[in-house]
């Protein structure tokens, strides 16, 4: 593929993009109940962290890792802020502020300004923190599992942009009895997450996470143009390989492949409605 | 919210608006002569629409660099907050931030306490690491004691002992092969599919950035 042609492609791209944002926020303005958080089990014990916090005066701890503005994970760090803005909104009851931290200077201003947002009462300017990371992230998971202890968070929300140096904060976390939720942009950080986080998102629910506990129509159909292209996705893939198989096999090309395409849309929409 | 309030958040999601559209153009349409065919002016051309992306981009990575003044000023306020409380760790901090800057200057620039210091802590970190993982690892079946923790923990085992480096044992050979294949199909399937769900997750919430619809413009 030439570079005009897949300028062309990309340009589409964000034009379908913008197109399904806008159709989804027109089919969801009128719903003002959030999406399921049944769908996402990785919410289960947040109520219980949220209550713990708010009880015992303990701070909750909400990490962007290594997710900045100015680099290429921007998109996760708009992300994950806007989760943290409705978990900081469940805990404004309580009298200790959240503590952010980000290893990104540039992320500090989106730490104070989620804050600023979120966070009605005093003492939130010492609450943004960066933690620079160095040449390897391990210095970032140094200088949390060195700081926290002292503010004895009743959880850590770890989402953004983390490696294999989230082991090291997790087991913290879990020494010291406290509550871990992750989700991160990197493979190697799901993989961690995963073995060792009390909750968990995987991989693109990152992004859908905020729609989860939101209200907000825009956030709730930021998330269905996230999963009409999935779906896109899914489907062109699907056909792909049908007409690969089919190419391959060389008997009754055609009729097998509308049969098998029907069937496996037939399967996904069963799968849809049972969500 | 007051008129003016709105008329400043309208403003900022406007600029927002702008600025992502021209860059996008910008970057998409700039510096390409080929696009342009036969026209007499393409090079010129392509030149002129690639300008603003070049200047905005360069913008950012000044202002990158400007965060680092924000970064350490944060983390010297935070910290003496911390030393005020009697916090022991940001009494270090401090004192390591102050002797470092001491010995940059009084030695022209010699980075030896940052080599001597810090990278044999971080590859400490790294061996502790492993441990770490490992342990977490072996948690796994407590923690989800279903059919993937079981299947998480059969692989994981499988993969470790198919990179054993031991080239004689004849029994590892069948786990050498299952792990491979494991690595090259399963693996490499599974990994595509996370980037591809979170490049598409990107791109949806930089669509929304774009428009100006991030909460950060909505005041």
């Amino acid at each position: 593929m030439d570079d005009s042609a897949l300028q062309i492609y990309t340009i589409l791209f964000v034009a379908i993009t913008i197109l399904l944002v806008y159709s989804s926020r027109v089919f969801h303005a009128r719903r003002a109940s959030p999406l399921s958080r049944g769908a996402l089990p990785g919410f289960k014990r947040l109520p219980g962290w949220v209550g713990r916090a708010i009880e015992s005066g303990s701070p909750l701890h909400l990490s962007f890792g290594s997710a900045g503005i100015d680099a290429e994970n921007a998109a996760v760090a708009a992300a994950e802020a806007e989760l943290f803005y409705h978990i900081i909104q469940t805990v404004q009851s309580g009298d200790v502020a959240p503590v952010i931290s980000a290893s990104s200077s540039a992320t500090i201003p989106l730490c104070q300004d989620t804050l600023r947002r979120a966070w009605p009462g005093e003492g939130r300017r010492a609450r943004a923190q960066w933690l620079p990371q160095g040449q390897r992230s391990m210095a970032f998971a140094a200088g949390l599992t060195a700081t926290m202890p002292a503010e004895q968070p009743a959880a850590h929300i770890l989402a953004g942009s983390f490696g294999p140096e989230l082991a090291l904060i997790l087991d913290s976390a879990r020494r010291q009895g406290q509550g871990s939720f992750a989700v991160s942009d990197q493979l190697e950080g799901n993989a961690v997450a995963y073995a060792m986080a009390d909750e968990v998102l995987i991989g693109e629910q990152l992004f859908s996470a905020a729609a989860r506990l939101s209200h907000d129509s825009a956030a709730r159909a930021d998330a269905s143009a996230q999963d009409a292209w999935r779906g896109i996705l899914i489907a062109l893939m699907a056909i792909l390989m049908l007409i690969n198989v089919t190419g391959q096999l060389g008997f009754g090309g055609l009729p097998l492949l509308v049969g098998v395409a029907l069937a496996l849309i037939a399967l996904g929409i069963m799968f849809f409605r049972s969500r | 919210m007051s008129r003016v309030q709105s008329i400043s958040i309208a403003f900022s999601a406007f600029i927002a608006f702008a600025v992502g559209l021209l860059t996008l153009l910008s970057l998409l349409l700039g510096d390409r002569p080929e696009l342009y065919g036969e026209l007499a002016d393409a090079p010129e051309i392509a030149r002129l629409l690639a300008l603003p992306a070049a200047l905005l981009v360069r913008l950012v990575a000044i202002t990158s660099a400007v965060t680092i003044f924000i970064g350490i000023f944060n983390l010297l306020y935070v910290h003496l907050h911390r030393v005020l409380r009697g916090a022991f760790f940001s009494i270090v901090l401090v004192a390591s931030f102050a002797l470092t800057i001491w010995w940059y200057w009084s030695r022209q620039g010699d980075t030896t306490l940052l080599e001597a210091v810090q990278v044999p802590i971080e590859s400490a970190l790294a061996a502790l690491l492993f441990l770490s993982m490992v342990q977490g690892g072996a948690r796994v079946l407590s923690k989800r004691a279903d059919i993937w923790g079981l299947l998480f923990v059969a692989v994981m085992v499988l993969v470790l002992l198919g990179s054993l480096p031991l080239e004689s044992m004849e029994p590892l050979e069948p786990l050498r092969a299952w792990s491979d294949w494991l690595l090259a199909v399963p693996v490499s399937a599974g990994a595509r599919a996370l980037l591809l769900g979170i490049a598409l997750g990107a791109v949806v919430t930089g669509v929304r950035v774009l428009l100006g619809q991030d909460r950060s413009y909505r005041g």
